[in-house]
C-alpha cells in the first residue's frame, strides 16, 4: 500500500545510460505497467525502486518520503525476478516460505503453512511443494517465484515478466488470476512486460519505455488511439500498424491526403485538415491500423487502391493479409480460412476516420480525428 | 571426435598406447607398495614372488620418528588450509561480487604469488624468520604455506561464487535477510562442495611442498618430504624402509584425490577451466 | 510551486547526499579482502629486502656486512656459472614442457574416447600428480637402483646393465625430465581432456558429413578450439619447470658436477650451502625477472585467445 515516485532518476552502468532522467508517479493500489522492448531499462526501474540499484542522480520516494538510502530489505517490497532467482538448495515450499522466516518479516510456522499452501493452490503448484527447483520445468519455477512474491503483504509488488515462460493457455489463466488477486490484495503493483496484450489488459496505466526514457505514459486507450509517436504506435496492435508516406494537398480539386502514388487523394475530417494545414508542411507519415483497411477482390469504389496479394499468415482466429501496392506492403486482417492466389489482384479501401498523422522528421503525432476525446489527464 | 566406425586395428593400437602409458604411470606406485613388504634379504634376488614381512614397517614406524613427521605434515598443511579458507573465502566473495577500483589488479597480484619462485622467497625469509623467532615453528610454516594455498582457494572459490546468479542474493535481501545471513544461509551451502574440494586440493599441494620446509624448519619440525630426503641421501641398503617412507607419504593424497574427482579440473587450473 | 523548489535543488546535483551509499558500505569490499592481502603480502615483504641484500656481501657466517654496491651483480654476470645456470634452466624447462605438452595432448585425445576402459583410466591416471615430487624422485631412484631396482632388472633382460641414470652428465637431464614428466604429465592431460570434453559436438558432426579427414579435423577444428586450454597448461608448466627445485635437489643436488645446476639450485647452493647470501641473489632475481616477463606475455596472449575462442564456439 504505497504511492511510489521516481523523480529525475538517472542510472548508468559504465558508459551506458540505462535510465535517463526518468520521472514516474505510481498511485497507491494502482496496477502500473512498464512496457517496452528488451534493454529499454524496465528491469532497472524495478531494481531502483527495490533498492537493489542506487541511481547516481534523482530520488526514489515511498509515500512522499525519500528512500534512496534505505536498504532493500527495509523497504518492504516484494519482487518476482525474470529468471526466477529461486534458492537452488531448498524445496519449493521453503522457497515460498523464505520471506516469512527472515528476521525482518518473521511469522510463526502455522501462519506460514497456511499462507504458503494458499498461494501454492492459487499458482496450481501445490503438488510440487517438496521438489527442488532443479527438478521443475521453467513454468513451474516461475510460479514458485511468483508465489514467493505474493506470499507477503508488502508495500508494492514488483513483477519482472512473471508470465513470460508459461505456455499460452496458462498465461491467459494466470493473467486473469493476477488481475483479480491484485484487486483483492489492494496492493500497488508495478509490472514489466514486453507483451502488448498483457499490458493493455492488465494495466490501469502504462508507461512505454525505450532507451532509458519514457516515450508515453497513460491509459491503454491513450496508447492505442493517440500514440505520442510512431514508436509507440508500432508497439500496440497486431498486426503492426501501417505507417507510410502521405502528401497533404492543401487546395484545389484534389484537396486531402495522397498516399501510395494514388492519383486521387483521400478526404480527411475537418479537424485533421486544419491541424495539418497549420503546420505549413506537406510531407507526413500516416498511420493506418490493419482494421481500418478493408479488402475486396473486385473494385468497389473509385477510391479503392489496386494491389496484389503478397501473403496470408493465419494467426489463430484471424489471418494477416499482406497486400503489395507498388512495392509497399500493407497489412490488413481477414478470416483465417481465406484462400487467394499469390499475386492475384485485390482492392483495398481505406477508412480515414482513425488515421493518425505523424511528422515525417520527428515521427511525433501531429493529429488524429477527435483527438481530445481520447486524451485523458496525463500522469 | 572419434567416428564410430574406426577400424579394429586402429582401436587396438589406441588401447595399446593407453595401456603402455598406464603402466608407466601406475606401475611405480604399485611396485613401491609391493616392496614395502619385502625383507632386505630378499630384495636382491626376488622380483615379484617373495614372502611378505612387516619388518620394514616396524622399523620405520617404531624405530624412527617418522610418525611425528607425518603428524607435523598434517598440522602444517591442515593449518595452512584452514587459514586460507578463513581469509580467502571472504576475499573470493569480494572479488566475485563487488566492483571496485584495482579489482583485477589485486586479483592478479594474488595469482602471481603462485608463480613466485620458491627460492626467491625462502632465502630472504630465512633471515627474517630468525629475527622474528618464526624459524622452525608451526606458525612460521603455516604462514609461508599461504603462498601455495591462498591463491588457489581465492581464485577457485571466486569462480564458484560467480556461478551463483546475483539475483539469488538480491531476492534474499528483499525477503528480509541481512547480508551475513545471506552469506551463511544461502551462499555457503551452495559453494560447499566446491569449497571442500578446493580445500582438499590445496591440502595436497601443501602436503607435497618441499622447498619451504627444507629451509624454514630444522629440528623441531620436519615435514614428510624433507624427512624422506634423509632416506635418499643415506647409503642405507634398507630399501624396504625407503619404500615404506614413500608409501606412507603418498597414501593420504591418493585417497584424497579420489574424493575430489568432480572439482579437480577447476582446482588445478585455478578456476580458469570449468571441468 | 515554492514547495517543490528545494526538492529540485537536491535532485539536480549528481551524486548528492541521496545518491551515495554510506562509506561503511563502500569500504566493505576492501575490508573483506584485507586479511588475505595482509597475510600474503606480509610474506613477500622479504622480496624487497632481497633486493637490498643483493647489494651487500651479507653472509650467514659473518653478520657484519657492508655495501659492496653492484659488485655482486658484476661478479655474477661475468661468471661462467651464471650463464651455465641460465642454460640449464632453459634446457630443463624446454625438455619437460615440450614432452609434457605433446605427449599430454596425445594421451588426452586417446582418453577422450568414451569407453569403460578410458573412464576408469581418467580417474586413476591422476595419481602421479598427487605424489610429492620429492617422493616421486625417491620412487624412481628405487626403481632404477642398480642393485634392486625393478627397471634395472627389466633392462637386464635386454642385456643393458648399470644404466647411469642420474650419475652421468649425459643421462642426468634425461632422468630428471623423466621424473618431472611422470609427475606432471597428468596435469596437462586432465586440463586438455576437460577442454576436449567441453567442445561443442556440432562442428565435428558437420565436418564428418562434409567428409573431412581425421587429420584435417584435428588441425583445423580441434586444435584451434583447444587453444585456451593448451595455453593454460603451457603457462602453468613452463613457469613451474623454470624454477624446479625439489626434483633436482632430491635427485643429485645439482650434480653430477654442475649438470643440473639451474638458477634455483645454484641460488640455493650459493646462498645456503656456501653461506654467501648476497652472491646468490642475482641468480634468484634473474629467475624472477625471466618468469615475470614470460608469464605476463603468455597471460596476455591467453586472454586474447580466450576472446577468440568464445567467438568460435
Amino acid at each position: 500500500m504505497a504511492n511510489i515516485e521516481l523523480v529525475n532518476v538517472t542510472k548508468s552502468f559504465g558508459k551506458k545510460k540505462a535510465l535517463n532522467d526518468i520521472s514516474i508517479q505510481v498511485h497507491d493500489k494502482e496496477f502500473f505497467v512498464l512496457f517496452g522492448p528488451a534493454g529499454a531499462g524496465k528491469t532497472t526501474i524495478l531494481k531502483t525502486i527495490a533498492g537493489i540499484e542506487l541511481p547516481e542522480k534523482g530520488l526514489v520516494k515511498f509515500d512522499g518520503e525519500i528512500v534512496n538510502l534505505v536498504e532493500p530489505a527495509q523497504r518492504n517490497v516484494s519482487m518476482v525476478f525474470e529468471n526466477y532467482a529461486l534458492y537452488p538448495h531448498i524445496t519449493a515450499y521453503d522457497n515460498i516460505a523464505s520471506p516469512m522466516r527472515s528476521p525482518l518479516y518473521r511469522k510463526d510456522e502455522d501462519y506460514i503453512k497456511d499462507r504458503v499452501m494458499k498461494v501454492a493452490a492459487l499458482m496450481k503448484i501445490d503438488h510440487l511443494m517438496d521438489r527442488l527447483p532443479a527438478r521443475m520445468s521453467n513454468g513451474q519455477r516461475q510460479r514458485v517465484a511468483l508465489g514467493r512474491c505474493l506470499v507477503r503483504e508488502p508495500k508494492v509488488f514488483l513483477m519482472d515478466e512473471p508470465l513470460a515462460h508459461l505456455d499460452a493457455k496458462l498465461r491467459h489463466f494466470m493473467r486473469a488470476e493476477l488481475k483479480e488477486m491484485q484487486a483483492n490484495f489492494n496492493t500497488t503493483t508495478i509490472y514489466v512486460t514486453h507483451d502488448y496484450m498483457e499490458a493493455l489488459s492488465l494495466g490501469d496505466r502504462i508507461a512505454v519505455i525505450n532507451n532509458g526514457q519514457i516515450e508515453q505514459l497513460g491509459t491503454g486507450d491513450e496508447m492505442y488511439y493517440t500514440p505520442v509517436n510512431e514508436f509507440v504506435a508500432r508497439l500496440f496492435g497486431e498486426p503492426e500498424i501501417n505507417i507510410i508516406d502521405a502528401e497533404f494537398v492543401l487546395d484545389g480539386g484534389n484537396k486531402g491526403v495522397r498516399i501510395l502514388n494514388q492519383i486521387k487523394s483521400f478526404a480527411i475530417p475537418e479537424d485533421v485538415y486544419d491541424a495539418l494545414a497549420a503546420t505549413g508542411k506537406t510531407q507526413f507519415h500516416i498511420g493506418l491500423r490493419a482494421i481500418d483497411l478493408s479488402y475486396s477482390f473486385e473494385r468497389q469504389t473509385e477510391h479503392d487502391i489496386h494491389g496484389q496479394v503478397y501473403s496470408i499468415e493465419p494467426i489463430g482466429n484471424k489471418a494477416v493479409l499482406n497486400v503489395d501496392v507498388n512495392d509497399t506492403i500493407l497489412r490488413t486482417v481477414s478470416p483465417p480460412d481465406l484462400s487467394a492466389e499469390m499475386d492475384s489482384d485485390i482492392f483495398v479501401s481505406v477508412n480515414m476516420k482513425n488515421a493518425m498523422f505523424f511528422d515525417a522528421e520527428s515521427h511525433e503525432l501531429v493529429v488524429r480525428h477527435n483527438q481530445a476525446q481520447y486524451t485523458k489527464a496525463v500522469n | 571426435m572419434f567416428s564410430e566406425n574406426q577400424s579394429l586395428l586402429s582401436r587396438l593400437i589406441q588401447n595399446l598406447l593407453l595401456i603402455i602409458y598406464s603402466i608407466f604411470a601406475l606401475f611405480p606406485l604399485f611396485w613401491m607398495a609391493l616392496i614395502t613388504f619385502k625383507s632386505d634379504l630378499q630384495m636382491f634376488n626376488t622380483t615379484f614372488f617373495f614372502t611378505p614381512t612387516l619388518e620394514n614397517y616396524k622399523a620405520v614406524l617404531i624405530g624412527t620418528d617418522y610418525i611425528k613427521t607425518f603428524i607435523d605434515n598434517v598440522i602444517v598443511s591442515g593449518g595452512a588450509v584452514l587459514v586460507s579458507v578463513l581469509a580467502g573465502v571472504p576475499a573470493a566473495y569480494a572479488l566475485a561480487r563487488f566492483n571496485f577500483k584495482y579489482k583485477e589488479d589485486l586479483a592478479f597480484t594474488i595469482l602471481s604469488f603462485k608463480f613466485a619462485p620458491e627460492i626467491l622467497v625462502i632465502l630472504p625469509l630465512f633471515m627474517i624468520y630468525q629475527k622474528l623467532h618464526l624459524y622452525d615453528t608451526y606458525l612460521g610454516l603455516i604462514w609461508v604455506y599461504q603462498l601455495i594455498t591462498m591463491p588457489l582457494l581465492i581464485w577457485v572459490v571466486r569462480g564458484y561464487f560467480e556461478d551463483i546468479s546475483v539475483e539469488v542474493e538480491q531476492a534474499a535481501e528483499l525477503d528480509g535477510y541481512p547480508w551475513y545471513s545471506v552469506f551463511w544461509k544461502i551462499l555457503l551451502p551452495l559453494i560447499k562442495p566446491g569449497l571442500v574440494a578446493s580445500a582438499l586440493l590445496a591440502f595436497i599441494f601443501a602436503w607435497n611442498s618441499f622447498t619451504f620446509s627444507l629451509q624454514l624448519s630444522g629440528f623441531n619440525i620436519q615435514t614428510v618430504t624433507v624427512a624422506s630426503l634423509r632416506y635418499i641421501a643415506s647409503d642405507t641398503v634398507h630399501y624396504g624402509q625407503m619404500a615404506v617412507a614413500a608409501t606412507i607419504a603418498a597414501l593420504p593424497e591418493v585417497i584424497l584425490a579420489l574424493l575430489i574427482q568432480k572439482h579437480l579440473v577447476r582446482g588445478l587450473s585455478f578456476g580458469a577451466v570449468k571441468g | 510551486m515554492a514547495k517543490t523548489k528545494p526538492v529540485v535543488a537536491e535532485v539536480t546535483q549528481e551524486n548528492s547526499l541521496y545518491n551515495k551509499k554510506p562509506w561503511l558500505t563502500r569500504a566493505r569490499p576492501y575490508l573483506i579482502i584485507a586479511p588475505s592481502l595482509l597475510i600474503t603480502i606480509g610474506i613477500l615483504v622479504p622480496f624487497v629486502s632481497a633486493i637490498f641484500y643483493s647489494l651487500t656481501n651479507y653472509s650467514f657466517r659473518s653478520p657484519n656486512w657492508k655495501f659492496i654496491g653492484l659488485d655482486n651483480w658484476f661478479n655474477a654476470l661475468t661468471s661462467p656459472e651464471y650463464w651455465h645456470a641460465i642454460w640449464v634452466t632453459i634446457q630443463y624447462a624446454a625438455a619437460t614442457t615440450i614432452s609434457e605438452m605433446l605427449l599430454g595432448l596425445g594421451i588426452a585425445i586417446l582418453l577422450s574416447r568414451e569407453t569403460r576402459f578410458t573412464k576408469i583410466l581418467r580417474v586413476v591416471l591422476i595419481f602421479p600428480l598427487m605424489i610429492a615430487p620429492v617422493i616421486a624422485t625417491l620412487i624412481w631412484q628405487l626403481m632404477t637402483n642398480n642393485s634392486v631396482g625393478i627397471i634395472e632388472k627389466f633392462l637386464n633382460l635386454f642385456n643393458i646393465y648399470n644404466f647411469t641414470w642420474s650419475s652421468s652428465p649425459k643421462t642426468a637431464l634425461f632422468t630428471a625430465a623423466l621424473i618431472d614428466f611422470w609427475v606432471y604429465a597428468p596435469f596437462v592431460i586432465v586440463l586438455i581432456l576437460a577442454g576436449i570434453q567441453s567442445l561443442p559436438k556440432s562442428p565435428f558432426e558437420a565436418s564428418r558429413i562434409d567428409g573431412g579427414s581425421a587429420w584435417f579435423t584435428f588441425k583445423n577444428l580441434t586444435l584451434p578450439m583447444l587453444k585456451p586450454f593448451l595455453y593454460i597448461a603451457l603457462i602453468f608448466r613452463l613457469m613451474a619447470a623454470m624454477q624446479e627445485f625439489a626434483i633436482i635437489f632430491a635427485l643429485t643436488k645439482g650434480g653430477p658436477g654442475d649438470t643440473l645446476m639451474n638458477l634455483s639450485v645454484t641460488a640455493y647452493n650459493t646462498g645456503f650451502a656456501f653461506m654467501k647470501f648476497g652472491k646468490s641473489l642475482p641468480y634468484i632475481l634473474t629467475l624472477w625477472l625471466i618468469i615475470n616477463i614470460i608469464s605476463k606475455r603468455l597471460v596476455a596472449n591467453w586472454q586474447k585467445v580466450m576472446k577468440q575462442a568464445s567467438g568460435n564456439s
